[in-house]
């Protein structure tokens, strides 16, 4: 050891980043592997991209100043970006590498996204996603697709009670531009919607000088919610923007024939924060968690920037808050299904390997003194397995039973 | 608290709460008190579904989170001022480039000069802000003024308004969404209610 070093100090690490322990890291991948499961039955194909790409080329999808993102130089002097969300650099594979695809292009991604915590504020700078897009069909069949694939993907990972949020960022254009409400305005607007700020969107509309129920149906706007026939009052009140609300109803319809149960409806406070959506956006929304589980839309305009002029809609699942809102509902009780098995890496082993052939993890001990039933307690391993004259001693941490048999690896799997 | 009387919320235990900061009411509402500056935090986590905060407190600390109805109550304007007699400010800025701002309001201070195009070093403090430019700490301050008898009181003249604030109902996005019906109907009540008292 050197005696430079000051070994005293806490190995901190950077703001915003976490070590993810064994526990966790088991149920992340539970509950990535269902998502993987579920994207895949539903036709999509996993891509991969790098965790770097060229700033200048992420920036093409982006308008006015450049996002929060981690940067750094290449050997050359260029800048690159550690990618701040996954929609960018998917809509680049698919734009540059699956050109030439005339068919709908299916891709899913299960990966990390990076961006720097904005000061004073403890947000994770690193956000495990999981998420698909849909590439070439532009009508609402594909936004009802999409819509109701992220229900079946967040069920089937066990959330309950979760609730979508659904609205189209070209309805409230439609209405915007009926009305007459120019540019700056609208940008104003816009600007008071996402930052979620109500009294400054109503007091915008007030000084719009509309009449008065048109004033009302603007002021209410981005509070409606429920069903489809919440659209119905828009249609009544702004005949321009009749065809929007027609097709934001059929895709609900859809999405709400292909799958039963869950409550998906209209939601025209939703907006989502990126400026490239064109069409459908929504969020779902799931118990115990303070954000948004996932949040998509659709974005016709994206793939024109990296060169395939292709519609495109999707979605991304944040990992960490769906596992935290599956986490406080169920948590896995008793010991994990594994053994501890003594001597299992000298005189036991053939042992080990029954066991491990039978799906039960084995942690072996070898010839150092080691206690065996620490070890099974700190890790949570259920048995404990020692050699005991001709056959084996077994000790049940989960019923605490203590018995004997003569082959471990035929008894262990079939105990309940 | 009668804005929520008002409203139809069951009020009874929260008037007669003392020093206990969670206090639940017979119609299933919890009332939880805490620090201005904390009910954002409080919302914005989800640990609290809805919130009444100050829009100085909005400003400063910037939350995400939904901002549904101004209550109009607990008026009061954020303002730059200096001690009385010519605005030191100009002159200040014209020889030194940077003005001194002592504030209990760092983001509002900071934003607002540099909107305004021009450079502060701004100067943190907790608690009677009227003594910085006082004692030489700072050449002037940005604070919450609701009649102005402190700044007069301490010789400081109002210079430029910054903006109006009031108390404002706040809700986290999550509740916003998975409890909307009983949000939406408690702030429309609300609105009502504080309209009519208006």
């Amino acid at each position: 050891m050197t005696e430079s070093a000051p070994q005293s100090a806490p190995a901190a690490l950077p703001a915003g980043v976490r070590d993810v322990l064994p526990v966790e890291a088991e149920e992340l991948r539970a509950v990535e592997g269902s998502l993987r499961e579920r994207f895949a039955l539903h036709g999509y194909r996993e891509v991969m991209t790098p965790v770097i790409e060229l700033a200048s080329v992420l920036e093409r999808a982006q308008e006015g100043p450049a996002a929060p993102a981690y940067r750094l130089f290449d050997d050359r002097g260029r800048v690159l970006t550690l990618r701040p969300d996954l929609t960018i650099p998917a809509a680049r594979l698919v734009a540059t590498r699956m050109a030439e695809r005339t068919g709908p292009v299916r891709v899913f991604y299960v990966a990390r996204a990076f961006r720097p915590p904005p000061a004073g504020r403890p947000r994770p700078a690193e956000e495990r996603q999981a998420g698909i897009e849909l590439v070439g069909p532009s009508g609402p069949d594909a936004d009802a697709e999409v819509i109701a694939l992220l229900v079946d993907a967040l069920t089937a990972a066990g959330l309950e009670g979760v609730r979508i949020g659904v609205a189209d960022v070209s309805l409230t254009a439609a209405v915007l531009g009926a009305l007459g409400v120019g540019a700056p305005a609208a940008g104003r607007l816009r600007g008071a919607l996402a930052a979620r700020n109500f009294v400054a969107w109503r007091r915008g509309v007030a000084t719009l000088g509309l009449a008065e129920d048109e004033a009302r149906l603007l002021a209410d706007l981005p509070t409606l919610r429920g069903g489809v026939d919440v659209l119905s009052r828009v249609e009544e009140a702004v005949p321009e923007a009749a065809a929007a609300c027609a097709r934001l109803a059929r895709a609900l319809e859809l999405a709400g024939g292909r799958d039963g149960g869950a409550d998906v409806g209209v939601d025209l406070g939703v907006l989502r924060d990126w400026p490239y959506y064109s069409g459908v956006v929504f969020e779902a929304y799931a118990p115990g968690v303070s954000e948004p589980v996932a949040v998509g839309g659709r974005y016709d305009g994206l793939g024109a920037r990296f060169g395939t002029d292709r519609a495109a809609v999707g979605f991304a699942i944040g990992l960490e808050l769906l596992h935290r809102s599956l986490a406080q509902r169920s948590r896995p009780d008793g010991p994990r299904r594994g053994v501890v098995l003594v001597g299992g890496l000298g005189p036991e082993a053939d042992t080990a390997r029954s066991l491990r052939a039978a799906g039960i993890p084995v942690a072996a001990t070898g010839d150092d003194p080691v206690d065996a039933d620490a070890a099974a307690d700190e890790d949570d391993w259920r048995y404990v397995v020692r050699r005991d004259g001709p056959g084996f001693s077994v000790r049940d941490r989960r019923s605490g039973e203590r018995f004997s048999c003569g082959r471990p690896e035929e008894v262990l799997p079939s105990r309940p | 608290m009668d804005a929520l009387a008002a409203a139809g919320l069951d009020v009874g235990p929260l008037r007669a709460a003392g020093r206990r900061l969670v206090v639940s009411a017979a119609d299933g509402t919890t009332y939880v008190t805490t620090r201005p500056s904390d009910v954002p935090t409080y919302v914005e986590s989800g640990a609290a579904d809805l919130g009444i905060v100050g829009k100085d407190v909005l400003h400063e600390r910037r939350p995400d989170v939904y901002e549904l109805v101004d209550l109009g109550f607990g008026g009061c304007r954020m303002v730059y001022a200096t001690v009385a007699g010519e605005d030191p400010t100009p002159g200040v800025l014209e020889h030194l480039g940077t003005v001194r701002v002592a504030t209990k309001y760092p983001v509002c201070a900071t934003e607002h000069f540099l909107s305004t195009g021009r450079e502060a070093e701004v100067i943190k403090v907790n608690g009677s802000v009227e003594l910085a430019p006082l004692a030489g700490l700072a050449d002037g301050i940005v604070d919450l003024v609701a009649t102005g008898r402190t700044l007069r009181e301490n010789g400081l003249v109002e210079r430029e308004p910054i903006f109006e604030s009031s108390a404002r109902l706040i809700a986290n996005r999550v509740s916003h969404k998975l409890r909307a019906g009983e949000i939406d109907a408690l702030s429309g009540r609300l609105e009502r209610a504080v309209g009519a008292a208006r």
